[in-house]
């Protein structure tokens, strides 16, 4: 092989290998971006709550912020005069998964700033309200920043001057977190929402409503009356603090199964004992009001207590299901009692027709519920 | 005949092909680190975890969704998740006592994803998985569903042999059966739910120490290309050569046929262990 020949393959070669050096620069925004170390998906939501107006840092991962701009290189967008070219249409996007509720108001988001983070390989966006007209003490957050990935978490800070507020992760399954501000009005706040969460738990609750209703099918006295509905009220009233302070916890596929359980023995016991002898109904209301105050806790913890107003909150959710609870033994009670009255030999054939509703309307749920873990069971076997 | 220009071409046509192609093939690597290695009594060092690949990656944030287990041996074992913030990237704060050293595990629940089929079967090959991969060759040219749990390790150095060689308890587990840093060579035994676990692909990965026994910043350092590979033996052991000082990373995986199909259709489990060999 002589020399010439070698230098005139070269000289060809260095043609080639410009081309080749230009593919290998456009390779990053050729091939699918590379999701190295973006092992669990995450994003970061950090809110400074002022009393004049919000402040609030999203930091997205590069690739994740490249996904929703809809191509390109997520590396360029480690530039920062790239990022500031391409920032506006991710503000766009993700303002428009991030809301912000003051009070009862609505915040826009407006961009301040994109900055790059190349250690993290994130961007971070800084938006900023309007002013806000009075010093909130609410605050409600939705987000859901990539619901096309589905292990994606965002880990919400939420500070109020020096002190972080709050902290939650939003996950596809919990987008919406609230948050108290600190002082008097933001308790009074907490405690009127959780107060309202406990009424409404009862109300559309319909296993809460028929065991209650199938305790005060039999009648009695106004004090026997009070004395099953203390007992429940006592029974479920230790679990839900139990559980939500975390001593206990039971899962809530045995807990659900077990309430519909409540239902079913309620009907059976009255169609069994018509004869108004209602000593059974006070043990059954406490036994059984240890399980429904599980499953109550389950739905508190849905619903996420704040953490600064722990001890209210949970005093708020519990007035808020008496107060429920009360509502409709006010309403079944004189109601009964009329029907006792007005027709006493219809009465009982009523009685025992409402029972075997009861009966059948647990075993429905209980069915219903109990498949799920069973499911699961064979799933795993 | 073939001129040298041509031979050349071909050869970075083929370069530019696998470095396109390895990409998407590349595994990612997890692992536990401390701020320094060293375990002198009362010098403070938190814990981190990273994901990358060639031992360079970025702090994970602690997640409890993701966290089954996250604990630390010392002269007993203390369970670290209470402690560990949401989104914080320094999981723990840890300050050792005395000079036994300890060694910091952690257990992630599962984490699905799904491959086409071609870089699927070319990770399975990188990570020398050859029971799914020749499963996958008999059931045709179907896309990888997988789901993945870690299991990483952290050796914070000191003389407790005890304490760096107990297993955790961790699904699969990477249990040295030496105090890790203190020679060339060190011995481990890979364990799967207990039980040593023959065959496995074990590689290292080196990359040098910052100041001190600090490990260099994992976010920004060079990513390091595999030091070292080898398979476990029957009794599921395999002496791992560590040559020179410098913080290293030892990593070994396990696939199984998932048995939640509607999940995944194979599971892995990623354990590592990270320690250093000081100067």
């Amino acid at each position: 092989m002589g020399v010439a020949h070698v230098r005139a393959g070269a000289v060809r070669f260095a043609g080639v290998r410009a081309v080749l050096a230009a593919v290998a620069l456009l390779a990053p925004a050729l091939v699918p971006a590379d999701a190295s170390g973006h092992d669990q998906p995450f994003s970061h939501a950090d809110v400074d709550w002022r009393r004049e107006r919000l402040e609030v840092r999203l930091t997205v991962h590069r690739d994740d912020a490249i996904s929703v701009l809809g191509g390109g290189s997520p590396e360029a967008l480690m530039d920062r005069a790239v990022l500031a070219g391409r920032s506006p249409q991710l503000a766009q996007v993700l303002s428009g998964r991030f809301h912000l509720q003051a009070d009862d108001e609505y915040l826009a988001l407006r961009l301040e700033s994109a900055e790059p983070l190349p250690r993290d390989h994130a961007v971070c966006l800084t938006f900023r309200t309007a002013p806000l007209r009075r010093p909130s003490a609410r605050l409600a957050i939705e987000c859901r920043l990539f619901p096309a990935v589905r292990d994606h978490e965002t880990f919400l800070a939420v500070s109020e001057g020096a002190r972080t507020a709050s902290r939650d992760i939003f996950t596809a399954t919990h987008t919406r977190a609230e948050v108290y501000s600190k002082g008097a009005a933001g308790t009074v706040a907490a405690f009127a929402t959780y107060l309202r969460a406990g009424v409404r738990h009862i109300f559309i609750g319909p296993d809460h409503i028929l065991f209650i209703v199938g305790l005060l099918l039999l009648g009695g006295g106004i004090g026997r009356v009070l004395k099953v509905a203390t007992a429940f009220t006592l029974a479920h009233s230790i679990t839900l603090a139990v559980a939500i302070l975390g001593w206990f916890s039971p899962p809530s596929w045995a807990v659900e199964p077990l309430i519909a359980l409540s239902i079913v023995y309620v009907g059976i016991e009255n169609l069994r004992r018509r004869s108004g002898n209602g000593d059974w109904r006070i043990r059954a209301a406490f036994c059984f009001g240890l399980v429904h105050g599980f499953g109550f806790a389950s739905v508190l913890r849905e619903v996420g207590l704040p953490s600064q107003a722990l001890a209210w909150s949970l005093l708020a959710f519990n007035l808020g299901v008496e107060t429920g609870q009360a509502a409709i033994v006010l309403a079944i009670t004189p109601m009964l009692a009329g029907i006792r009255a007005v027709w006493p030999r219809i009465a009982p054939r009523a009685i025992a027709a409402c029972s075997w509703a009861i009966v059948a309307a647990g075993a429905y749920w209980f069915v219903e519920r109990a498949i799920e873990p069973v499911r699961l069971l064979s799933s795993r076997l | 005949m073939k001129t040298p220009g041509r031979a050349l071409f071909g050869l970075m046509l083929f370069t530019l092909f696998t470095g396109l192609t390895a990409g998407s093939a590349r595994a990612h690597q997890f692992w536990l680190a401390p701020s320094s290695y060293d375990g002198t009594p009362g010098r403070p060092a938190s814990v981190s975890a990273f994901a990358g690949t060639g031992f360079r990656g970025e702090a994970m944030p602690w997640s409890p969704a993701h966290g089954v287990r996250f604990v630390v041996r010392t002269a007993r074992l203390v369970d670290l998740t209470p402690a560990a913030a949401p989104g914080e990237t320094n999981w723990s704060r840890f300050v050792p006592t005395d000079g036994g050293g300890a060694m910091f595990a952690f257990e992630s629940g599962f984490t699905g994803i799904q491959l086409a089929a071609a870089p699927f079967d070319a990770y399975l090959l990188d990570e020398g998985l050859t029971a799914a991969r020749s499963a996958r060759s008999r059931a045709g040219e179907v896309p990888g569903r997988e789901r993945y749990r870690r299991c990483p390790k952290a050796w914070i150095a000191g003389t407790g042999a005890a304490r760096a060689t107990a297993p955790i308890g961790l699904p699969l587990e990477i249990v040295p059966l030496a105090v890790p840093g203190f020679g060339p060579m060190l011995p481990i035994r890979v364990v799967r739910d207990g039980r040593p676990l023959a065959g496995a692909l074990v590689k290292t990965w080196r990359s040098p120490l910052g100041a001190g026994v600090a490990p260099s910043d994992a976010a920004i350092r060079d990513s390091v290309g595999v030091s070292w590979k080898g398979r476990t033996d029957a009794r599921g052991t395999v002496t791992v050569p560590v040559p020179e000082s410098g913080e290293w990373l030892i990593s070994v995986v396990d696939m199984v046929p998932c048995r939640e199909k509607e999940e995944a259709d194979w599971e892995s489990t990623w354990a590592s262990l990270t320690f250093a060999r000081g100067r």
